[in-house]
């Protein structure tokens, strides 16, 4: 195929994932209430409204909350998993990777309602606890699977060196692994917070009467009066996004090579899906 | 020393995997284990009501949940074929084509999955709507079966599932020697050849793959079907929502959810299987 194939191909495809978001941020400039042509004007009104919304407020800064105290806990629960995983040999070993790899696999609406009906069960109320806890346990694995890709470019035989020239554990942990880690554990956090911060299925079972960002918006999309607001903060959120994890996935990729940061992107979705 | 570290290897696993472990038996394993008690409770969540098999014969007999799941079939089917349309295509062209703009189209793939998929499902809205973007460049009566349809939930599965399904696929590619495909150019094999005899065979395992990540989820997914959906779309996902959130009947919806849960593991285990006798014979 020639090159300029390539290029149509390439820009159909571009335009099919970003078209919808970038046409979004236009229209919340636009000085309308409805979404359609003509452009009637610019106008930063629906951003106004937007910012001095305080049910937004409450839904960001639970999602905030939320994604704060998951992705730490992911990167703690994913990391153990990844070097037991990889690092020892024992019975039950596939058992217990399988286990990790389940939650990646299942759809998040049959997690999101076997948690329900747990939580009902035990007589737990339902809250940001209960979606941070759920929440955690379907993301640490996608950790897991990052960063067990990184130990398993890793030869073992590098930590056993460091071991007969002296180093106790904690020296093999904090000199040898952890650097190489590294970057694994910045994308993996990056990944870790998205992930729970945009969450919908989990938070619409587990959440009770609060609200989370993207709760939010499912309720404000069936509100016409609500579409300009949405489409301001969808674009504000999404700005903030792109910036965050391109910038954060940028420094993963100066610390390490090619190589690594692609293997580092493919082996999530390859060791997650291995039973 | 180095020994030591060997020998306590059991020893070492379990207090590494502890943690880990745990939170997945109390907060994954047990949950399962409580939503199989409410399929077979006569009135969940009271357990003396009871036990019964009654909540599995409705799901399976009722006519209404047959339709749901041959609609959601199509269009989940549908939206995996686009899929692999676009997919295998960007995969090729990301390990052979690409040259060193190979990562940038990485990151850019993993940044759209990234975005919070609520606002970009609803972000089609704005194009396919009555008065949205298409519907004012055409010419003539506004066309209304862009929105509020099968065809505007497909496309939003695309966007929403395109990433898991182009990166393991782009990773059983990696493994392709480039060598290989000159070869066959060499020894004149056209551009459908090498596809079909090449690199279709070789990509296998990472479509089998993909496959499981994405195909099954699919067939969950409300969100889609909620935001661009009417009832001609409803599907799988809304109607196990509704039945525990809106109707509140946890018997049923925990017996739907179970049966879900096994067809799932029975496809992955099936894509798993098939992925593995694929990569010994190739």
């Amino acid at each position: 195929m020639s090159s300029s194939t390539w290029r149509v191909f390439l820009t159909t495809v571009g335009a099919i994932l970003f078209g919808p978001l970038l046409i979004l941020v236009l229209f919340s400039f636009n000085d309308s209430n409805v979404l359609a042509l003509p452009f009637e004007g610019v106008t930063l009104h629906w951003y106004r409204l937007a910012l001095t919304d305080p049910s937004l407020h409450a839904a960001l800064l639970n999602s905030t909350l939320v994604a704060i105290v998951v992705a730490p806990l992911c990167l703690a629960l994913g990391t153990l998993a990844a070097f037991g995983i990889t690092r020892f040999r024992f019975r039950g070993r596939g058992a217990v990777a399988g286990l990790v790899a389940a939650p990646l696999i299942l759809p998040w609406l049959v997690i999101g309602i076997a948690a329900l009906m747990a939580y009902a069960r035990a007589d737990i109320t339902l809250g940001l606890p209960t979606v941070i806890a759920t929440q955690a346990v379907c993301t640490f694995p996608l950790v897991a699977a990052i960063v067990g890709a990184q130990l398993f470019r890793f030869e073992r035989i590098q930590e056993e060196a460091a071991i007969d020239l002296g180093c106790n554990r904690i020296q093999v942990l904090r000199h040898v692994v952890f650097p190489h880690i590294a970057p694994a554990l910045a994308a993996a956090g990056i990944f870790a917070f998205t992930w729970s911060f945009n969450n919908y299925e989990i938070s619409a079972f587990t959440l009770g009467f609060q609200q989370t960002f993207p709760v939010w918006v499912y309720s404000s999309v069936r509100d016409p009066d609500h579409t300009a607001v949405v489409n301001a903060v969808s674009a504000l959120i999404s700005a903030v996004q792109v910036l965050l994890i391109w910038g954060g996935l940028k420094l993963v990729r100066r610390r390490t090579t090619d190589e690594a940061a692609t293997a580092m992107i493919t082996g999530a979705a390859h060791t997650g899906a291995r039973p | 020393m180095t020994r030591q570290w060997v020998t306590s290897e059991t020893r070492g696993a379990l207090a590494v995997l502890a943690a880990p472990t745990t939170a997945l038996v109390v907060l994954f394993v047990v949950p399962f284990a409580v939503l199989v008690q409410m399929s077979m409770l006569k009135f969940p969540p009271n357990e003396t009501s009871g036990l019964t098999l009654g909540h599995y014969r409705d799901v399976i007999t009722d006519p209404l949940n047959v339709k749901i799941v041959l609609t959601t079939f199509a269009m989940v089917t549908a939206a995996m074929a686009v899929m692999l349309l676009i997919a295998l295509p960007l995969a090729y062209y990301m390990v052979f084509k690409a040259g060193r703009r190979e990562l940038f189209l990485l990151l850019a793939i993993v940044v759209a999955d990234e975005l919070a998929p609520v606002v970009r499902v609803y972000a089609w809205q704005v194009i396919l709507g009555r008065n949205g973007l298409i519907n004012s460049i055409l010419p003539g009566p506004p066309v209304d079966w862009l929105l509020y349809s099968p065809f505007a939930v497909v496309i939003a599965l695309v966007t929403s599932y395109i990433t898991y399904t182009t990166i393991p696929i782009y990773a059983a590619m990696k493994a392709i020697e480039p060598v290989t495909l000159e070869a066959a150019t060499d020894l004149g094999a056209g551009l459908f050849h090498q596809f079909w005899r090449i690199l279709l065979p070789l990509a296998a395992p990472g479509i089998l793959v993909a496959a499981i990540l994405v195909y099954i989820p699919m067939y969950a997914d409300f969100v889609a079907a909620d935001i661009l959906g009417g009832p001609s779309s409803y599907m799988l996902g809304q109607r196990v929502r509704d039945v525990i959130l809106e109707e509140g009947d946890w018997g049923t919806g925990s017996a739907m959810n179970i049966v879900m849960l096994g067809l799932s593991g029975i496809f992955a285990l099936i894509a798993y299987r098939l992925s593995r006798l694929n990569r010994m014979a190739t």
